[in-house]
């Protein structure tokens, strides 16, 4: 059978990704962590871990194991897997959470919390990529946005091998070396997962999003290759070259600034596959997930011209949290509400209406959706995100956390938007349930 | 009498990531009475082999150097029977009644056609559609209703081919 099945769990997975993002929202909102605390202070990493791994993390894996094996056009290696993973990286969250709690003075010294947590990290991670990874390998004739998945799911492996260490030299296990990675080393981490894993894997996803989505013709082979040699040699310079520059103790920083160079030239070349595919859709009107998603790009544009000014005046080091944070939130996870926003309308569509495709009429998949009402969220959400920005920017903690608040409200606004679409709500009423469908679960898919 | 073969080598179409299956089709509209083809690939092309055994063809295959194949499809003067139903005298699929092209459409536009389409075919009727990509999401619903396809992309992949049996 072709890859076309759903995936019975990606709603799971979307639902447990969102409310983390609420969470880390509101502690974000109360003042729990950066800037009121040290950008490497336990507090702020629980506040990271959570939007890293809780949300960007779950709605990654939860879309990858839907898209997959559309992309591969091979049923998933294992079906089975999904549940399991998704139990083993929320309780190693949970875990890690706890860990860095320890490490804050808010639970007793239980210094066992963070390699526990690594291991069913690990474990997890280790289901989602192995199931994963054999999927693609099992396709024929890979796609190119295949490539930047496999160059993703390396970088998880790797960025989650960098997080090991650290839980182990934190809770004074191991071996002295290791906490020489960690005092150096949590860049090579941070960008392992946020440009790597996640920036890689919402490229290589994107470029066939878009593409189904606007009527687009798919970007050439060559240049999505170009685009992934580039992006693949960034990340691999950044660990290889980290690596070998913290044991030759010689320090990041020439690594650091090469690699930012190569990533630069990644993103531009990104970034010209996008707008070729904008301009050549053939879907005259955007819809409402396309229009956001541009705004994520701006968002990244955006990121990318800041960390550039910063750089060049010899201030990106006192502002390299802002940078974090408009990638965090005005890039991924901008591109990931949007795409959800779609992606949930359309699972939700072929799985109440599939069965009754052909024989009677069914509503079409914009029915699903109220797009002028969740425009104003999504409004709402980048203003925010862009406002807290500019109020890290300009160090003035009381209007981040306003902000904060802001992105929180948008945030549950897109949710009830999306919980409408799963209940079938905004469907007019003779159309909304024709005979031989059943109304989908709110939180998994029947299949 | 010695068996006459028409050579096709797909491995170029492989290579650029395209599918060859209409190719193979059209070569095989192509033939001469008793004619055979000669196929080159990339890999052994498994899929096709129950294919052209239901159009009455035998196969042997032989590896090539590094991992490529040659395959002999000669025709056995009797069509197999259709493995789905002994009472169908033979296999072969009639044109098509209905012909859509969904190219210009919205997804799922496409599929939703498509469907509708085949709900009015009579039993072992066909149809066909142009489309623009692998309508994979179409697949488990034609499975479920247990209709019967054949696709593939056109060899310049602008276009997915797709023929579609309603069952017997």
């Amino acid at each position: 059978m072709i890859g076309g099945n759903l995936s019975k769990w990606t709603m799971s997975y979307f639902a447990i990704a969102i409310a983390w993002l609420v969470l880390g929202e509101l502690l974000m909102t109360i003042g729990f962590g950066f800037p009121a605390a040290a950008a490497e202070a336990p507090d702020t990493l629980v506040v990271v871990h959570i939007v890293c791994i809780g949300w960007l993390s779950m709605a990654m894996c939860g879309a990858l194991f839907q898209f997959v094996p559309v992309l591969a056009a091979k049923p998933l290696f294992a079906e089975g897997w999904q549940l399991p993973a998704l139990v083993l990286l929320t309780a190693g969250l949970v875990a890690l959470l706890g860990g860095f709690m320890v490490l804050g003075g808010h639970l007793p010294v239980w210094l066992w919390l963070l390699p526990t947590a690594a291991l069913l990290l690990v474990t997890g991670f280790g289901l989602v990529v192995t199931d994963l990874a054999i999927t693609v390998w099992r396709a024929h004739a890979p796609m190119g946005p295949a490539y930047f998945v496999i160059a993703g799911l390396c970088s998880l492996c790797a960025t989650a091998g960098f997080g090991s260490a650290f839980a182990w030299s934190l809770a004074g296990i191991g071996r002295p070396d290791l906490s020489v990675l960690l005092k150096e080393g949590v860049p090579l981490h941070a960008i392992a997962g946020l440009g790597g894993w996640l920036t890689l894997t919402a490229m290589g996803v994107s470029y066939r999003l878009l593409s189904m989505f606007m009527l687009a013709p798919d970007v050439d082979n060559r240049r999505i290759r170009t685009t992934f040699l580039a992006g693949s040699a960034t990340i691999g310079l950044v660990v290889a070259g980290g690596l070998l520059a913290i044991a030759a103790k010689t320090g990041i920083d020439l690594v650091l600034a090469s690699a930012g160079g190569l990533g630069l030239i990644t993103l531009a070349l990104y970034g010209r596959n996008v707008v070729f595919l904008y301009w050549r859709r053939e879907r005259a009107q955007l819809e409402l997930n396309a229009k956001m998603a541009a705004w994520g790009f701006a968002s990244l544009a955006a990121a990318v011209l800041l960390a550039t000014v910063l750089a060049i005046s010899g201030r990106f080091r006192a502002h390299v949290e802002a940078f974090a944070f408009l990638i965090a939130f005005g890039w991924l996870s901008g591109l990931v509400l949007a795409k959800l926003y779609k992606i949930v309308a359309f699972l939700t569509w072929i799985e109440t209406y599939g069965p009754a495709l052909g024989r009677t009429a069914t509503p079409r998949v914009q029915d699903l959706v109220a797009e002028g009402r969740a425009a104003k969220w999504f409004g709402a959400y980048f203003i925010s995100v862009w406002s807290g920005t500019a109020a890290l920017l300009l160090d003035q903690p009381s209007a981040f956390r306003i902000a904060a608040f802001a992105m929180t409200v948008a945030t549950v606004g897109i949710i009830q938007q999306l919980i409408r679409t799963r209940r079938l709500a905004e469907v007019a009423g003779p159309l909304r349930l024709p005979s031989g469908t059943h109304a989908p679960h709110l939180l998994y898919a029947s299949v | 009498m010695r068996q006459n073969y028409l050579d096709l080598d797909v491995r170029p179409i492989l290579r650029n990531g395209g599918e060859p299956f209409s190719v193979i089709m059209a070569a095989l509209a192509r033939l001469e009475p008793g004619q055979g083809i000669r196929l080159y690939a990339t890999f052994k092309p498994l899929p096709l082999f129950a294919v052209m055994a239901e159009k009455g063809f035998a196969h042997a295959e032989t590896e090539l150097e590094g991992g490529e194949w040659e395959v002999l499809f000669t025709p056995t003067g009797i069509e197999a029977p259709a493995t789905d139903s002994g009472a169908q005298p033979t296999d072969i699929w009639p044109d098509p009644v209905v012909r859509l092209d969904n190219r210009d459409l919205d997804p799922p536009e496409p599929m939703v056609r498509i469907l509708g389409a085949a709900e009015n075919l009579k039993p072992g009727e066909t149809l066909s559609a142009l489309l623009r990509r692998e309508p994979v999401f179409l697949f488990p619903h034609l499975e479920k209703r247990g209709f019967r396809w054949l696709g593939g992309f056109t060899a310049d992949g602008s276009t997915y081919e797709l023929t579609v049996r309603a069952p017997i």
